[in-house]
């Protein structure tokens, strides 16, 4: 009894495991770990309903943002252009393999997995959470979201874009097309997404 | 509660984190009673395992650095740019804010990265005459800058793709690349795996009033 009232009142930092009496807090504030200032826990602001337009607009927009070029060059009156997972396959095809895949991974399959897992657990939360089957579904997703969130790499591929741009320019004209557009709009989804998500709330669904 | 004269750990008191969902476990229980994981308070082989990760990214990032990293033709002319030559190119073109942004991401960020993990992890084993909240600011900053080391492979992706235009210009990576993926892969992997509670078990030991 007095145990799970003291589980209740306190917060362990994940950092150095000091233990902090848990307050609460005013919104937009994060409380910070007193010894080594990690981030220890903010008020929870995770609307389901925005993140699922959030999702379907992300999902929407990654098949143009793929398929599309993201860069046209104009060279001596012949034209080049490149998807995301077309400059992969031209690192791999010389060889370099391990590159192929990381920039394949970090730019084309960890984005799409993550806009897919966070679709399906906002699914999961608005209309299935009682199911069993689902909820084992939705603790299975939610255990490997840290890992695809820290695997893709949406916006150092955006900044990627414009440094080849600069780079290029001298020497070339250069062009954007849909797929730089559609593209841009899908970082700025992700990136919005992923500041509406978080995960100790989606867990906390659980315990509801 | 006589224990009070140091800081209350987590370990003290029986509970833990879940490593994976942060839930309140208590030690005692033996897995997580959320996500089923199994909960320990330490991961003491995590420094070996961190070092060992390091070691081999630090042995890569001679090759990564040594050996060209593109291959660029250009009308028949055929120059091998290793990351810092490069960069040295890009400064005489006049592009100056490009080189600056290559130059953290590719050869600043991944160097930091391993020095400032050895430190750490020195840290934790001995006694280093600095404080440690710098070196866990340190510990977040590096896990944070880590991942932009990737804008380079990203560059060469893109430029790999768009020049091919045999001998009249052309552009293709070489073997530093795959070294340079590695130390990306590695160094973020040392840092994952590492547990950094095991830096702070070491506060109550007398010198620390930081």
């Amino acid at each position: 009894m007095k145990t799970e009232v003291l589980d209740k009142s306190i917060v362990l930092c994940r950092a150095c495991d000091l233990v902090v009496r848990k307050r609460a807090l005013p919104t937009g504030v994060r409380a910070l770990c007193p010894r080594c200032h990690t981030n220890l826990y903010d008020t929870p602001y995770c609307s389901v309903n925005g993140m699922l337009a959030l999702c379907i607009t992300a999902l929407v927009l990654y098949f143009p943002a793929n398929f599309f070029p993201v860069l046209e060059m104009h060279f001596l009156g012949s034209i080049r252009t490149t998807t995301i997972a077309g400059g992969a396959m031209a690192v791999a095809a010389q060889g370099y393999w391990v590159v192929g895949i990381a920039v394949l991974v970090a730019a084309v399959i960890a984005p799409g997995l993550l806009i897919l897992s966070i679709l399906t657990q906002v699914l999961i939360v608005k209309y299935r959470l009682k199911i069993p089957f689902f909820r084992n579904i939705y603790k299975k997703l939610l255990k490997q979201h840290s890992l695809l969130a820290q695997l893709s790499m949406l916006e150092i591929y955006m900044i990627s874009i414009f440094v080849s741009v600069f780079q290029l320019s001298d020497y070339t004209d250069l062009y954007f097309g849909i797929g730089t557009f559609c593209f841009t709009m899908l970082f700025i989804m992700v990136i919005f997404m992923q500041r509406e998500y978080d995960i100790e709330h989606m867990w906390s669904v659980l315990d509801e | 509660m006589s224990k009070l004269s140091r800081p209350p750990q987590g370990e003290s008191l029986g509970l833990t984190n879940c490593p994976t969902c942060k839930f309140l476990c208590h030690l005692d229980q033996g897995s997580c009673p959320r996500c089923g994981q199994a909960v320990q308070s330490r991961d003491r082989t995590s420094v070996q395992k961190s070092w060992a990760l390091l070691i081999t990214a630090a042995i890569l990032l001679f090759p990564a650095n040594l050996y060209p990293i593109t291959i660029m033709t250009s009308q028949g002319q055929v120059r091998q740019d290793t990351i810092f030559s490069g960069i040295n190119h890009l400064v005489h073109l006049d592009l100056l804010p490009i080189a600056i942004i290559l130059f953290t991401a590719s050869i600043l960020v991944p160097m930091l990265k391993i020095f400032g993990l050895a430190l750490y992890l020195t840290a934790i084993s001995y006694r280093l005459p600095i404080s440690k909240k710098t070196l866990m600011a340190g510990f977040h900053i590096i896990e944070w800058i880590g991942r932009w080391s990737m804008l380079d492979l990203f560059v060469i992706s893109i430029t790999a793709a768009l020049i091919n235009m045999g001998q009249i210009w052309d552009a293709k990576p070489a073997p530093a690349a795959t070294a340079f993926a590695l130390v990306i892969l590695l160094t973020q992997l040392a840092a994952k795996v590492l547990d950094t509670r095991l830096l702070w078990d070491r506060l109550e030991s007398k010198d620390d009033t930081n």
